[in-house]
């Protein structure tokens, strides 16, 4: 019974991780890019979520959609900043300017709200159901179903409409996207709005149970990152099942020995994922021309 | 006076470094002190890891948990079980090289991105660790009473004293950096950094540069963590968190990012940066941020980077006197004519269903010149790399000189004296025609780092190395370009560089990759003499291409490949009449045009 | 007679001080099929990418359908009606077969629908395997899909950069009567390829490229019975 509930725990944790990962593999795919910021753009979705609820005393639910935007507009920024400049440099570059993002990010939140946990209101209400000897909270049942509903509306959007075709095209082979007359630099900016959107959600959805902070990113960019290599470099289901894996076993693990435990175990199976398949587990999809 | 001006920056180095240890001189609070003692600490964690990112290219996030471990480990030794600091302080350079020899097996074999997070990784492990093991470390309140540096039994107290012990470390890191790099040995660096399969063909074994600079930066890390333990007198897991290993970061990048000055400069400046904008306040991290992202998008080679090329533009280099050249035998390690160099049997590989090589076997005599032929897309390059190890056959094997070298890691095959050319330039822009060439030594000067600090003051190793170089670019007719960087030499002169520098390994066998490509007639004529005449000294060479009037007249036999197989042998007069060469050159359909 | 579809005047790339291409002139009519040879490291692609702005041209006049295209982005030029089909296919593996087509038409959605059914039309072997991931497809039936994708945007005028690369004689004959069909339909055609004999069986007029220069140019006909080709490619 008390796994069962640990289950519940790690799922719902593990759907805000999946959308996280998801915006990582996003951005990834899009440009070749590592995003070190993601996590610090979780952080400011949830500091976002904390803000408006401040002005507009609404569940979070109804804030959902004004978080979304703020972040699109945030995703747009960090993109001018951090990727279009730096291009054609070798990626190397790009990582250390989502480094140097990221630095930024957290130390504005610092400033602004500075460096105590803030909570952000619940989703619909913080009620608990009982069930047989299980208690479910409310919020745990909406994160799962609202992380759902992203990934599935993510999922439609690049599988069924047109905008989704180029941008995938635009991620799978940009030049020859640009030379069949699609707009890639659009798709690009268009690719880091929802990638930072989707963070932004995560940190919504993280924000009211796990509380937020400005050093939070940290964590979330390793958790992130250990889903996409375990998933799979690059693929963007493999990352979601793996988000949830992770958060399963860091939820069940602290549970019955203690969160260091887990968080060490974890980092043990991530090296030993790379020592064994130093490209990830399922190989880059992109060999090396010599 | 001019030359010393003109041919680097030591003079502008030198008038900052005096500015800098006056600076705080002159000012003479305990505060301004202090600031300096910290610049030294974080210059000397700095220099340490600028030889992982900044010359081995690899971007490690554990440079800051390998300073924590240095502090931790003196805190230890010193607070807890009265250590003095001549014992504790080798202890504490000792620990972060062994954890970084623990990670470096499954670590350091990844690339970029792979590479940081993993790093980070075990950065974050000890950071848990040092807060949650309580017993040990003290948790989240951390060690206190941490005694002073003592030299020789005596105290060296706070202020000025301390000041100098700090920079004296300081110093002797940044000439050890210096020192090691200034030679072949960072030369080597620079190629892998730049090129690591052309490293490689070299004979240059990558992974084995990529440990030395990764456990001498963990070394640096270490020492730079004990003397913030001994000099703060109070450690807490701070030591241990990310905002280290940024603002470590953030000096590499702002400073330059390949010159031991470049830390010390950026370490001093971030240090300092605070202080001198008052305004700051507590938000001085996201001006360290800001900072790094400025210059990573408008001075990607910081900040002595900058004052390099501006010197550069204002004062153009003098070149120097090349040195004189020292002969080097064509090694005609050749032995028995009827012997084979090379055999390659059955050789097959795919790439994601496409069949690049299916059976191929042919073989190459000591003293021949073969040629390579075939269309576009036929399969000449990737044989290539299948011989010279870049890609791992799916079947067949492959000798050279009697030894099955099928399983061999491609920079031991260089070693054996297998070398290759590259189709497009594998030159590294900065670095002078003489320097690149001289690096085809490295592989016989030795490529460790024992032998790279043996070198002693005058650089031996190079000195030897340059000689060498130099007789095999008058031998190549381009001496005149010794002294010149490769970026600004005409092509047709780069592929002569490219095969002197293969010719430095002294090789038994040369493959050259369509050297010939993008060469104007005239250009192409005079290569061909020139391979004409190192073919007759008695070396080996297959040479792919396919321009066939540069090659037949130069090849005594020539292969033909097409779609992966070998469709035709013979002497190159033969081949030209083959109907199936002529098929894969100029299509199925019958041939209207009579014989050329 | 009017201008020309495509007329190039002196054009030169270079590549970090190499001449890839010096001083070529070359013209394309409307509906017109030219075919453009030589032998590997001519020059072909380099013109190919140079009139599509993937590469920068260090001097010369493009002008396109009465404009000129020096300013313009590559985007620009695919919007102008020009289609590319890329050297090594190039295909997006992750799409499928229809949606690699779907992407290259920027159009409202029953137009876009007309066109893929008039593109699968013309190649059965792609309409059977229409679900199936690009990557998943042999290289026949890439290529076939790469030229199918650059007539998704309708062009009037057609690049083709070495199409027959790595395919077998059979394929290679077959999709260059693929490529006749096109041209017989009036979409006009710049062929680079090194396959001359059957190149010059398509076109109607043809360029001999060596080392970045026109070194012949002339009716396909012509062309055929000359010696220099033959010298291009098998040497002296």
């Amino acid at each position: 019974m008390e796994l069962l509930q640990l289950i519940i725990d790690g799922v719902s944790l593990g759907a805000a991780y999946a959308l996280v990962a998801l915006g990582f593999v996003l951005v990834l795919n899009a440009t070749g890019a590592v995003n070190f910021a993601a996590g610090d753009l979780v952080m400011a979705g949830g500091f976002a979520a904390v803000a408006l609820a401040e002005a507009f005393p609404l569940p979070g639910l109804a804030l959902l959609p004004l978080v979304l935007l703020l972040m699109a507009a945030l995703g747009l920024v960090f993109s001018l900043l951090a990727y279009f400049p730096l291009m054609r440099r070798p990626p190397t570059a790009v990582f250390i300017s989502t480094i140097a993002l990221g630095v930024i990010l957290q130390n504005a939140a610092n400033a602004i709200f500075g460096a105590a946990p803030r909570k952000a209101p619940a989703l619909l209400g913080e009620h608990l159901y009982h069930l047989g000897g299980l208690s479910i909270g409310r919020q745990s049942l909406a994160i799962v179903a609202v992380a759902a509903a992203l990934v599935l509306a993510q999922h439609l959007l690049f599988a069924r409409t047109q905008l989704g075709r180029s941008l995938r095209a635009t991620a799978q082979d940009r030049e020859t996207a640009e030379a069949l007359g699609i707009p890639t630099v659009r798709m690009i900016a268009l690719t880091f709005m929802l990638a930072a959107a989707l963070a932004g959600a995560a940190g919504l959805l993280l924000a009211n149970r796990y509380f937020v902070e400005p050093t939070r990113g940290n964590e979330l960019i390793v958790s992130a990152y250990m889903a996409v290599v375990i998933g799979g470099w690059g693929s963007l289901p493999g990352a979601v099942l793996a988000a949830l894996l992770i958060a399963l076993f860091q939820v069940i693990v602290s549970a019955y020995a203690s969160y260091t435990t887990a968080t060490a175990l974890l980092y043990a199976v991530l090296l030993a994922v790379l020592l064994l398949r130093p490209k990830g587990l399922f190989g880059e999809a992109i060999g090396r021309r010599v | 006076m001019r030359g010393w001006l003109s041919t680097g920056i030591r003079l502008p180095l030198a008038a900052l470094a005096v500015a800098l240890a006056a600076y705080p001189l002159i000012l003479g609070n305990p505060y301004s002190f202090r600031l300096a003692t910290l610049a030294g600490i974080y210059a000397l964690l700095a220099i340490g890891y600028q030889l992982i990112f900044g010359y081995a290219g690899a971007l490690s996030l554990a440079q800051g948990c390998f300073f924590g471990i240095g502090a931790y480990v003196s805190a230890l030794l010193a607070s807890r079980l009265g250590w003095s600091f001549a014992w504790s302080f080798p202890l504490s350079l000792a620990a972060p090289v062994a954890l970084a020899a623990l990670v470096a097996l499954p670590v350091l074999r990844l690339e970029s991105h792979y590479l940081a997070l993993a790093t980070l990784g075990v950065a974050q492990v000890a950071l848990l660790a040092a807060v949650n093991w309580q017993g040990l470390t003290g948790g989240a309140n951390g060690i206190a009473g941490i005694p002073a540096i003592a030299l020789f039994g005596a105290r060296v107290p706070d202020g000025w004293p301390l000041m100098l012990v700090v920079w004296l470390f300081a110093a002797a890191g940044a000439f050890l950096a210096w020192h090691l790099m200034r030679g072949l040995y960072g030369r080597m660096f620079h190629l892998m950094r730049e090129n690591d399969i052309a490293a490689t063909a070299l004979g240059i074994d990558r992974a084995r540069l990529r440990l030395a600079a990764f456990l001498l930066s963990a070394l640096y890390a270490g020492a730079a963590g004990a003397l913030y333990a001994h000099s703060e007198g109070v450690i807490s897991p701070g030591v241990l968190e990310f905002p280290v290993m940024v603002a470590c970061l953030a000096m590499a990048v702002i400073g330059g990012s390949a010159r031991v000055s470049g830390a010390i400069l950026g370490a001093v400046l971030l240090v300092h940066l605070p202080e001198w904008f008052r305004v700051l306040d507590q938000s001085y991290l996201i001006a360290y941020g800001a900072a790094l992202l400025a210059v990573i998008i408008v001075a990607p080679w910081g900040l002595i980077g900058a004052v390099e090329r501006l010197r550069a533009r204002l004062l153009p280099e003098l070149l120097p006197e090349p040195p004189a050249p020292r002969m080097t035998t064509l090694r005609a390690r050749a032995g028995n004519a009827a012997a084979r160099l090379l055999e390659v049997e059955g050789l097959a590989i795919a790439f994601g269903g496409l069949k690049a090589l299916d059976g191929v076997t042919f073989s190459v005599r000591p003293g021949e010149l073969v040629g390579l032929i075939g269309p576009n897309g036929s399969g000449k390059t990737t044989l290539v790399n299948v011989v010279s190890g870049l890609y791992r056959p799916s079947a067949g094997r492959i000798r050279f000189a009697g030894q099955d070298i099928t399983e061999t890691a491609p920079y031991r095959r260089a070693r054996l004296g297998l070398a290759r050319s590259f189709q497009s330039t594998s030159l590294v822009a900065e670095m002078t025609a003489l320097d690149s060439v001289a690096l085809g030594r490295a592989a016989l000067e030795g490529t460790g780092l024992a032998s790279a600090l043996a070198s002693g003051w005058r650089c031996a190793h190079l000195a030897r190395a340059r000689g060498h170089a130099m007789a095999l670019l008058d031998a190549l007719g381009i001496a005149a370009f010794a002294e010149r960087r490769c970026g600004e030499l005409p092509h047709g002169i780069t592929r002569r560089v490219e095969i002197a520098r293969a010719l430095a390994l002294e090789p038994r066998l040369l493959i050259l990759d369509e050297p010939a490509a993008g060469l104007s007639a005239g250009e192409a004529a005079d290569l061909r003499q020139h391979l004409q005449r190192l073919a007759q000294g008695g070396l080996t060479l297959l040479v792919i291409e396919h321009n066939m009037p540069f090659l037949m007249p130069l090849a005594e036999r020539m292969i033909c490949l097409d779609d992966g197989r070998l469709i035709a042998e013979g002497k190159p007069a033969e081949i030209r009449g083959h109907p199936r060469v002529i098929e894969a050159y100029l299509g199925r359909a019958a041939w209207a045009g009579g014989p050329g | 007679m009017s201008e020309p579809l495509l007329e190039l005047q002196g054009l030169s790339v270079a590549y970090g001080g190499i001449a890839a291409l010096e001083e070529v002139t070359l013209t394309v009519a409307s509906g017109e099929a030219v075919a453009l040879l030589g032998a590997n490291g001519a020059g072909k692609s380099t013109l190919v990418k140079a009139v599509m702005g993937l590469v920068a041209p260090s001097a010369g006049r493009m002008r396109f359908a009465g404009g000129d295209l020096r300013h313009l982005s590559t985007l620009a030029r695919a919007r102008l009606g020009l289609g590319y089909c890329p050297e090594g296919r190039r295909v997006f593996p992750g799409l499928s077969v229809r949606e690699n087509l779907e992407v290259a038409a920027r159009v409202d959605k029953a137009t876009r629908r007309r066109r893929l059914d008039a593109v699968l039309a013309v190649f059965p072997a792609l309409a059977a395997r229409s679900d199936a991931r690009a990557w998943q497809l042999s290289g026949g039936q890439q290529q076939m899909l790469a030229l199918g994708r650059a007539l998704m945007g309708q062009p009037r005028l057609l690049l083709l950069d070495e199409p027959s690369l790595g395919l077998s004689p059979i394929l290679a004959d077959e999709l260059l009567e693929k490529v006749r069909e096109i041209a017989k339909a009036g979409t006009a055609v710049l062929l680079a390829e090194q396959n001359a004999a059957k190149a010059l069986a398509i076109a109607s007029r043809a360029y001999l490229l060596e080392v970045g220069r026109v070194v012949r140019e002339g009716a396909s006909a012509a062309l055929a019975e000359s010696a220099e080709v033959r010298k291009a490619f098998l040497g002296g």
